[in-house]
């Protein structure tokens, strides 16, 4: 098997590169996407029944398709026949139901012919060869864009194996009383969730959350904050990436009315430490870092890679760039290319990626 | 969406490509310029305030735009109005609103299906970017080159006495050197003249306007004219910061403008008149007499007659005979916030109406008076022959 282009990753962010492939004139049977679950929200929908999801952090232009125009919001606002979405994007405060946005993925999924690009394979193994890389014998392709998505959950030490534990992202319900560990956008959802269950909270965190509407800065999702963050010398940058990883979720009173009404009643407190309560729900993301997965950590070594703390060393426009050239590109999308783009791990990042690898295909076509 | 400087400079021209087509188009098909001239302010204005929002607005919100706008909209009103740009405020409102629409639907929507990064370059075009750009500013030059150089030409007048008659019968602006005098009379028969730092002596008319638009008069100086010192006949004049010495003239009149109830409002305004039969005489107008200074006229300060409606307002009308204002004839007047004094009576007429009138209305006028400042007079106001007044 060959191709023009491998998409390495079944999930969101390969799925948002394969649709804008396909906007830039790619055929179907010119992308070969290689995962392991044909439905490309197969993972993501997991996580988000698992923290029983209703809204999307994101905003009107969180969704998978090229071109931001037109968002979420207006496609909502033709469907209801109503100018409410439209306002409320014009107000930041559009969040489209997760149900809307999966909608959208499913009709996005059959309008570009994902299926017909899709290989159900499991790639452990890249490696750059002449005319480009070699995909784990699937074959070598000039262009290969990996976006192998989260590494694994993240546990608590001492957690992973104690029987009152439970991970946000997997299906659990709620005892009467349960610790939740974290203090990010899954940690708060998981305070509303066990506390509508009528269970008792304690929120285990050993710093406050910060509230930002978004998981970034919003100047951090254009060049105008880019700039200044592709300048930073690789030791700073490691310490931004750091910083930016700190727990967040968005403000307003959605969130903190239930959690006051419940301190109120007795039923939300904050511990630093665990306490002994008979069910511990860990809402701690996800393990960081390229050397959590073989796939990377593989590439990584076997090409002798340039890397900075848990991050492998990308060019602005998310290529590696010690393996790409004119005749060939590997672009890293999803949570793997935050030296790029730092939030690459949201739908906005993962367009980011694409579209720049997108370009260079572009490029190289009409060399 | 997060702009940089280069995207908001782009975004704003690639936006403004539209709408300068649009009124170069609209400046043929009226055959004005202000849609030219009011596109490229709104440019200037634009890019002069982009490095502004670029720092005061990080990041800016869908909803910003509209208070961004609304600034904007201020300030190139306030532009047009003091470069004098002859846009009507309704033509030039709806060119703006359109344009600005014509830009958020651009910026929302056809740039980021254009360029698939178009929000995540901040604006930005990429290699379009450029070109469109500079097409902008191309058309934009062009048609400001062409609206220079179709502008009338301004002639002239060096210091010193010019024998008259001048005679402009084409579009021209005519402007004096500190010293210039025309002896004999200006005569304006074309559209779009204007006569700036004049003096002009002796005459039948000092200057004479006759079936012309978009006249201005400006600085000029009227000495010595046989009848009037301004006369205009069905022409449409703005006349500002004038002097007509009409001293010994005993039937002239200072500015005589009469039949041109069928065009746009002319205007009469900080000028100082001085001797004649009258000050200001509206005849069969539409007209606004402002902020001048009348005196020592022998039958009326100012006169507005023969179904004209007119607005007399804040000027100051002194030491004349027989009546201060007069509105006569059929017409409508709104007379407010005028000074008037020492009107005399004319004791050489049996008529009633002169025996020391500040302001009188007369044969079936409606006259609004408010705020007027009477004094020295036997008579403050009155209404003869069916005419009325209504005081606010």
């Amino acid at each position: 098997m060959s191709g023009t282009c491998a998409i390495v990753g079944g999930g969101l962010a390969g799925f948002c590169a394969h649709a804008t492939l396909r906007k830039g004139g790619l055929e179907p049977a010119e992308i070969a996407v290689f995962g392991t679950d044909p439905d490309p929200a197969a993972v993501w929908r997991v996580r988000s029944t698992a923290i029983r999801q209703r809204r999307m952090r994101s905003e009107s232009d969180g969704h998978c398709a090229p071109s931001s125009f037109p968002g979420l919001a207006v496609r909502t606002a033709i469907r209801r026949r109503s100018p409410g979405p439209l306002v409320q994007s014009l107000l930041d405060r559009y969040h489209p139901t997760v149900d809307e946005f999966l909608d959208h993925v499913d009709e996005l999924r059959a309008a570009t012919g994902w299926d017909e690009s899709f290989h159900a394979a499991h790639i452990e193994r890249v490696r750059a060869v002449d005319g480009g890389f070699e995909v784990d014998g699937h074959g070598v392709y000039p262009h290969v864009l990996l976006a192998p998505g989260h590494p694994g959950l993240a546990w608590p030490e001492g957690l992973e194996d104690d029987p009152r534990a439970v991970h946000a992202y997997e299906p659990h319900e709620f005892e009467d009383t349960v610790e939740i560990v974290g203090a990010g956008m899954a940690a708060a959802t998981e305070w509303l969730n066990a506390l509508d269950a009528g269970a008792s909270v304690i929120s285990v965190r050993r710093r406050e959350p910060e509230r930002h509407p978004l998981n970034l800065p919003r100047v951090l999702f254009s060049r105008r904050g880019l700039a200044g963050f592709h300048k930073t010398p690789p030791d700073e940058r490691v310490g931004v990436l750091e910083r930016f990883g700190a727990p967040s979720y968005p403000a307003g009173s959605s969130w903190d009315e239930p959690v006051e009404a419940a301190r109120r009643a007795g039923r939300f407190h904050v511990s630093a430490e665990l306490n002994g309560a008979p069910q511990v729900v860990c809402a701690t993301g996800f393990k960081r870092g390229f050397r959590h997965d073989p796939l990377l950590a593989g590439l990584v070594a076997e090409h002798s890679l340039e890397t900075a703390g848990e991050w492998i060393v990308l060019t602005p426009d998310s290529t590696v760039g010690s393996l790409t050239d004119e005749t060939r590109t590997l672009t890293l999308a999803g949570v793997p290319a935050q030296w790029a783009f730092p939030a690459a791990d949201t739908l906005m990042g993962a367009k980011y990626a694409a579209r720049r690898f997108a370009r260079k295909v572009a490029a190289w076509r009409t060399r | 969406m997060a702009y940089t400087l280069r995207g908001r400079l782009e975004s704003r021209l690639a936006a403004a490509l539209a709408p300068l087509l649009v009124a170069c188009v609209l400046a043929l098909v009226l055959q004005a310029w202000w849609p030219v001239q009011l596109v490229g302010l709104m440019l200037a204005v634009g890019l002069a305030l982009d490095p502004v929002w670029y720092r005061l607005v990080p990041y800016q919100p869908g909803w910003a735009a509209a208070p961004l706008g609304l600034v904007e909209l201020g300030a190139v009103m306030g532009l047009a109005r003091l470069l004098e740009v002859k846009a009507p405020l309704a033509g030039a409102l709806a060119f703006f609103v359109g344009a600005w629409l014509l830009a958020q639907a651009l910026g929302h929507a056809v740039f980021p299906l254009a360029r698939l990064s178009y929000g995540e370059d901040g604006g930005e075009l990429g290699r379009v970017g450029p070109g469109l750009v500079a097409t902008a500013l191309v058309v934009l030059a062009a048609a400001g080159g062409v609206a220079w150089a179709t502008q009338p030409p301004v002639v002239h007048l060096s210091a010193g006495v010019h024998q008259g008659p001048l005679v402009l019968d084409h579009s021209q602006q005519l402007v004096g050197e500190p010293g210039a005098v025309v002896r004999g009379g200006i005569v304006v028969t074309a559209d779009d003249v204007s006569i700036r730092n004049v003096t002009v002596i002796g005459a039948d008319h000092g200057i004479q306007v006759e079936n012309a638009e978009d006249v201005v008069i400006e600085r000029v100086s009227v000495l010595g004219a046989h009848l009037d010192g301004i006369n205009v006949r069905m022409s449409e004049v703005t006349i500002r910061d004038c002097s007509v010495s009409m001293l010994g003239n005993e039937f002239g009149q200072g500015i005589d403008i009469s039949f041109t109830a069928h065009l746009e409002p002319s205007l009469v305004e900080n000028c100082l008149l001085t001797g004649g039969q009258e000050g200001i005489f509206l005849d069969s107008v539409h007209a606004m007499a402002i902020d001048n200074h009348v005196r020592q006229t022998t039958l009326r300060g100012i006169t507005v007659t023969e179904m004209a409606m007119a607005t007399v307002e804040g000027n100051r009308v002194e030491d004349g005979v027989g009546i201060g204002i007069l509105c006569s004839d059929y017409s409508m007047c709104d007379i407010r916030e005028n000074s008037i004094s020492g009107i005399r009576r004319d004791h050489e007429s049996s008529d009633s109406m002169r025996e020391g009138y500040g302001i009188v209305s007369h044969y079936f006028a409606h006259t609004d008076v408010k705020d007027n400042d009477v004094s020295g007079t036997r008579h403050e106001m009155g209404a003869f022959a069916d005419a009325y007044i209504t005081s606010h």
